[in-house]
């Protein structure tokens, strides 16, 4: 790659090399020699075949390539799990052959048993992609794979994950740090800030932060309210996503089989936050995510988002418009609902903290509802404490 | 003693136990038979006090009471729900006077959780019911927590309850049967619910278990596995019609007008469905369904299954 590059900048004329020079903002170009020049651009174009993180809060052309490049490698970072050689054992009823590519060691591929579908999500052919696509719909069609209990359709969620990459590289340009933090394997509760208005951008990109950046894809359970199965299109797209309802069996399901919680247990009213009240926790309702995670044993990772609270600012909250609301899912509990005003969500840059995490006392007489709700209130003030400094860290630069 | 026994599972299990040896089944139904059976029918009701005489006289051994569901498809919802529910009151009465009496197995449904938008997405035997405007639901819970206050009171007796999953199959001509299997199929626009199914043979082996072994309690039975309704159409090579809420009631209204009448409960189940938590089913009552909910699809569309294959 690099003999190819230097001919073809070789070939470029002085000008045609600084103009390149200036879209790549590489300092002292005005007085660099042809061969300085060529050298600078070279170290610069080869600094970027390796993927890395930007600091750099505004979105430049480099950037966006960049963004590019990161959402395709993340794509491609598991292609050790499957074996290209073998192919899957499973025939259906019908007498189709599978077609997909086993995981390492194992008979079946990742539709088929060969790994937990409701934990981990390895891409079906190993990558993410648009040439997997007619396989992936070929097996929809099909229906040739099982479920899991809450719903979860692994080819469904295997699509949003690839289209929503794009949301999460190159649009919100997500930037996670404490990864680590998420346990590697078992059950584990992320309780997360939630965002102010409206659409929740949030439990999406909470899903694809583990997904694309944890060593393994993790699939993280995020629960919603009624809204979830009130919510016309978009009900049984939250399913195949992999969501939970907001209720305790669904929660303890998650926990007792080992997987990951995701929780805003904000709730509804941080659909009420004004903007100006924009990352001020509200209450971490009834602390049913401590009770959870206390009966369980599962070690609860504060997660603290800074960017989903800007992407629709809301002017406002009103009593209007959670009543026409109301008019079209009249079960869903609301009192409020924040106005905003622009239709497409705001290109904000996102941060993604996961904080070290919190081990709740063992189960047993000691552990009464105080010690659920200091929990709770604990974990709330750790997340604010976070979000208090990363809005400090990121300025008056919101995109 | 088995009531409900005009119905398909009805006549398919009375058959099965006229198989087994020693065994002399009293059948008792207003209706005419699904299927024809060696054993006497008694043509009664269950909710006239005739029955219940009728039960005090011959001094079954087992009672297997498959009418707890009611037949809203058939008789019309309010003589359905009255005649099943005064129906348990009176057999349940009997019951209590009766001496020879050692087991009581009953169909209940999975219609019991109901379906709805603040239901958890896995419903155990200990989940509450929400609240619900099915007589159907209403019907099966008035049936059940009967059931419940008569145990108390005969201790001797076993009684097992088993809330079945929508039982589905080429034979069985119910009305999620019917739906599932209608050239084109009316679905919500823009719901997929999703269901949990048991074939018609493994729901009568699931009753026919509960009479050969002691397993007190209730039981959620299904098959492993639960599909979307979109994949089952799929499976099926039905092609889904989406209408709104208001044409997709009238399009199940009309087709009841064509000789396809489908419960009112129907409506809520295919917008938000219900799945059921079968743990206690394989530990506690020891028994596993030989079809997979796939399985049960493919053949209750008449589709191959072929040996050694999923």
């Amino acid at each position: 790659m690099t003999d190819s590059m230097s001919l073809l900048l070789e070939r470029l004329s002085r000008d045609e090399l600084r103009a390149f020079a200036r879209a790549a903002e590489i300092p002292g170009r005005s007085r660099m020699t042809k061969s300085e020049l060529i050298d600078a651009l070279r170290t610069e174009l080869q600094s970027h075949s390796e993927p890395k993180r930007s600091k750099r809060s505004s979105a430049s052309a480099s950037e966006i390539s960049e963004a590019r490049r990161r959402r395709i490698h993340a794509g491609r970072r598991f292609d050790w799990m499957v074996d290209s050689r073998k192919s899957c054992t499973l025939r259906t009823i019908e007498g189709f052959a599978c077609g997909l590519p086993a995981i390492a060691g194992r008979d079946r591929c990742a539709l088929h048993g060969g790994t937990d579908i409701s934990d981990l999500a390895v891409p079906a052919a190993g990558h993410l992609g648009i040439d997997t696509w007619p396989a992936l719909l070929r097996h929809l069609l099909l229906a040739s794979y099982d479920i899991d209990a809450l719903g979860l359709d692994p080819v469904v969620s295997e699509m949003i994950w690839h289209i929503a990459n794009f949301l999460y590289f190159e649009y919100f340009r997500v930037e996670v740090e404490g990864i680590e933090n998420v346990p590697a394997t078992g059950a584990g509760v992320l309780v997360c800030n939630h965002a102010g208005a409206f659409i929740p951008y949030d439990g999406v990109m909470l899903q694809l932060a583990v997904l694309n950046e944890a060593d393994l894809p993790r699939r993280v359970r995020v629960v919603g309210t009624e809204i979830l199965n009130l919510a016309p299109f978009l009900s049984h797209l939250y399913r195949k996503a992999g969501a939970a309802f907001a209720s305790k069996e669904d929660a303890r399901w998650v926990l007792n089989n080992g997987y990951l919680l995701g929780a805003f247990p904000e709730g509804v009213p941080a659909f009420q936050k004004p903007h100006s009240e924009a990352y001020q926790l509200r209450r971490f309702g009834r602390g049913g995510f401590a009770s959870l995670a206390i009966d369980a044993g599962a070690p609860i990772v504060p997660v603290a988002i800074v960017g989903s609270e800007d992407v629709h600012p809301a002017l406002f909250s009103s009593r209007r418009l959670a009543q026409l609301f109301k008019l079209f899912f009249p079960q869903q509990r609301v009192e409020e609902l924040g106005v905003f005003l622009n239709p497409i969500p705001l290109p904000v840059k996102w941060r993604i903290r996961f904080l070290p995490p919190i081990h709740p006392p063992a189960p047993g007489p000691g552990t009464d509802r105080l010690t659920v709700l200091e929990l709770a209130e604990q974990t709330r003030e750790v997340v604010q404490a976070a979000l208090d400094d990363m809005l400090e860290e990121r300025g008056d630069s919101r995109f | 003693m088995v009531t409900g026994a005009a119905t398909w599972t009805g006549g398919r299990l009375i058959q099965r136990l006229e198989s087994l040896p020693e065994v002399e089944v009293i059948a008792v139904d207003e209706l005419p038979p699904t299927i024809e059976v060696n054993s006497p029918m008694h043509d009664l009701a269950i909710d006239e006090l005739d029955f219940a005489h009728f039960f005090l006289d011959t001094q079954p051994h087992v009672l297997i009471h498959l009418q707890a569901v009611d037949r809203a498809a058939i008789l019309g919802r309010e003589k359905s729900h009255s005649r099943v529910v005064m129906g348990a009151r009176g057999l349940f009465g009997a019951l209590q006077r009766c001496t020879g009496i050692e087991k009581v197995v009953m169909k209940s449904d999975s219609a019991f959780y109901g379906s709805g938008p603040r239901q958890p997405s896995i419903l155990n035997e200990a989940t509450a019911p929400k609240r619900t405007t099915s007589a159907r639901s209403r019907s099966i819970r008035d049936v059940e927590g009967l059931l419940a206050e008569v145990a108390l009171d005969v201790p001797d007796v076993t009684f097992t309850t088993l809330r079945l999953a929508p039982i589905i199959g080429a034979e069985i001509g119910n009305p999620i049967s019917r739906y599932i299997r209608l050239p084109v199929v009316p679905t919500l626009l823009g719901y997929d619910p999703r269901m949990q199914v048991i074939h018609e043979e493994d729901a009568v082996s699931a009753l026919l278990h509960a009479v050969a072994t002691h397993v007190p309690g209730t039981f959620n039975i299904a098959a492993d596995g639960q599909l979307y309704l979109s994949r089952v159409l799929r499976l099926g090579r039905r092609l889904p019609q989406p209408l709104l809420g208001p044409q997709h009631r009238a399009a199940l209204r009309g087709l009841g007008t064509l000789g396809n009448r489908f419960p009112g409960s129907l409506e809520h189940y295919l917008r938000y469905g219900r799945v059921m938590d079968t743990t206690l089913m394989k530990d506690s009552f020891g028994w596993k369904p030989e079809l997979t909910a796939r399985q049960a699809v493919l053949t209750s569309y008449g589709r191959v299954t072929a040996p050694g294959t999923v």
